[in-house]
């Protein structure tokens, strides 16, 4: 399933957040979405998933925008950095909730569990949760529904290195199986590490978009191409 | 898209919501207080030198079923502003994106949640009543006058609350500035606002309107409307708030 992404553009009053940019993520691919703090991925990765109302442009998911999914939760899975869980529910529970809108099988909730090893504290209340808890638990809802896409805003936030590592794999094994997964994240080397194609955005405005390998896939040949080309002239 | 269609997926985003309720405890608590009022307030009643052999007491008892409403219409407001608040609005409309099915979902199990807590204010009720009534030698009949009806207009108070609750949390999504403005209306505001427009346009405000329905008149001096008047100006006001909490949502940008 492609995410294809066209012409978008988001004004806040005077503010223009995203101009004007249009990229395609390939199924099979891990492909970064990098871009300094303030570019425009969040609101990007908010219009892709019907959260914010482009003012110019669309977003097709296989070819259908994310409101017209009939089952949005078996096609897109997605993490973003303001996604939240309740305190005082159980990491359990809280995946129920999203089980039952989805009409996705409880079964399920145990296999996502197991797969981001939270098996043994799905039974406390996520206030009781690391950082690097909370986020596995975010990667589980995402993968709830064994969606074709997945888009993860800075996924390893939180994760220790063994976190991190598993991650990686995870990744990679996603796209292994045909998925299409989209990686939003500041960590250059994460990113290095990971992808096989690269989005570059700054100032709301599209950079670059290409494979990994047009620019060069060492962690130093890809933060001085991070730079060069995010840095306003 | 076909409208059985639509139709049909309203019901996965109700179970959700169910579930969201029931995996927490602040709701509990949260309607838990609807019976504590009445029991407090039948016994205040009582205590104060309410006379059980009045046969007009009997049902100023079972008023006391729509003041426990004040409970249902917190509980209202917190299915969405409590949403914002944890940031799990995010996942409800990834979930939805159809966000009217969300709200419609939040409607009908806050609104049926509403009546349920309102039944059981009802029977804390009578059998409050029943033992203050017994202990001070007055003659409890389920039956009294208006009994049922009373209790009946309570129940119904507890639905509309929750769902103009509802609508408040949506236009107000900071739980505590929407809880503050509707215990400021409730506790100031109306009071003041049915002194400035006079007695005879005060009975249509929410919560005049509410106490006709509920059969309460805590505020003897004003003209209520007749309890079937009170219930059609409540069914109004939810319906005003859903429609504006639907309106509002559909559009809005959540970041």
């Amino acid at each position: 399933m492609e995410l294809e992404v066209r012409g978008l553009t988001k004004s806040f009053g005077q503010v223009t957040a995203v101009r004007d940019v249009s990229f395609t993520v390939r199924a099979g691919t891990v492909t970064g979405f990098l871009g300094p703090n303030g570019s425009g991925k969040t609101t990007t990765l908010r219009m892709v998933l019907g959260l914010v109302r482009p003012t110019a442009g669309q977003v097709l998911i296989g070819g259908v925008p994310y409101e017209r999914l009939t089952r949005p939760r078996t096609c897109v899975g997605a993490l973003l950095e303001a996604t939240g869980f309740h305190p005082g529910r159980r990491a359990r529970d809280h995946l129920r909730v999203l089980a039952a809108a989805g009409r996705i099988p409880d079964d399920r909730v145990e296999e996502v569990l197991s797969q981001v090893q939270l098996t043994r504290d799905a039974g406390r209340r996520v206030r009781e949760f690391s950082l690097g808890m909370r986020q596995r638990l975010g990667i589980a809802a995402a993968l709830l529904g064994d969606p074709q896409v997945l888009l993860l805003d800075e996924p390893a936030n939180g994760l220790d290195p063994a976190g991190a590592a598993w991650l990686r794999g995870l990744l990679r094994a996603q796209a292994g199986e045909g998925r299409t997964v989209l990686v939003a994240s500041h960590v250059l080397s994460e990113i290095a590490q990971t992808v096989d194609h690269v989005v570059i955005v700054s100032a709301g405005q599209l950079r670059f978009a290409g494979p990994l390998s047009e620019i060069g896939d060492t962690n130093a040949a890809l933060e001085s191409a991070f730079l060069s080309l995010t840095t306003t002239p | 898209m076909p409208a059985h269609h639509s139709e049909a997926s309203v019901l996965p985003m109700i179970r959700s919501e169910f579930r969201k309720i029931t995996t927490v405890r602040s709701p509990w608590l949260l309607l838990a207080a609807g019976p504590l009022i009445v029991v407090a307030g039948i016994t205040g009643l009582v205590e104060s030198g309410g006379n059980v052999h009045d046969p007009a007491l009997q049902g100023q008892a079972y008023a006391h079923v729509g003041l426990a409403a004040i409970c249902t219409l917190i509980f209202g407001i917190l299915a969405v502003a409590g949403e914002y608040r944890h940031a799990t609005i995010t996942d409800t409309y990834l979930s939805c994106p159809r966000r009217r099915r969300v709200v419609t979902a939040k409607l009908a199990v806050y609104g049926l949640t509403g009546a349920a807590a309102g039944l059981v204010s009802s029977l804390v009720a009578i059998a409050v009543t029943a033992a203050w009534w017994s202990a001070r030698g007055g003659a409890f009949h389920l039956s009294a006058t208006g009994a049922w009806v009373t209790l009946a207009g309570g129940v119904a108070a507890n639905l509309a609350f929750a769902a103009i609750g509802v609508g408040l949390g949506a236009l107000i999504r900071n739980p505590v500035a929407a809880i503050a403005s509707a215990l400021a209306w409730i506790a100031l505001v109306e009071g003041i606002a049915g002194q400035l427009v006079g007695a005879g346009l005060a009975r249509w405000l929410p919560f005049y309107a509410s106490e006709a329905l509920d059969r309460a008149s805590l505020r003897a001096a004003t003209r209520l409307l007749p309890q079937w008047g009170g219930g059609l100006v409540l069914a109004g006001y939810a319906g005003v708030f859903a429609a504006a909490a639907l309106i509002s949502t559909l559009r809005r940008d959540v970041t």
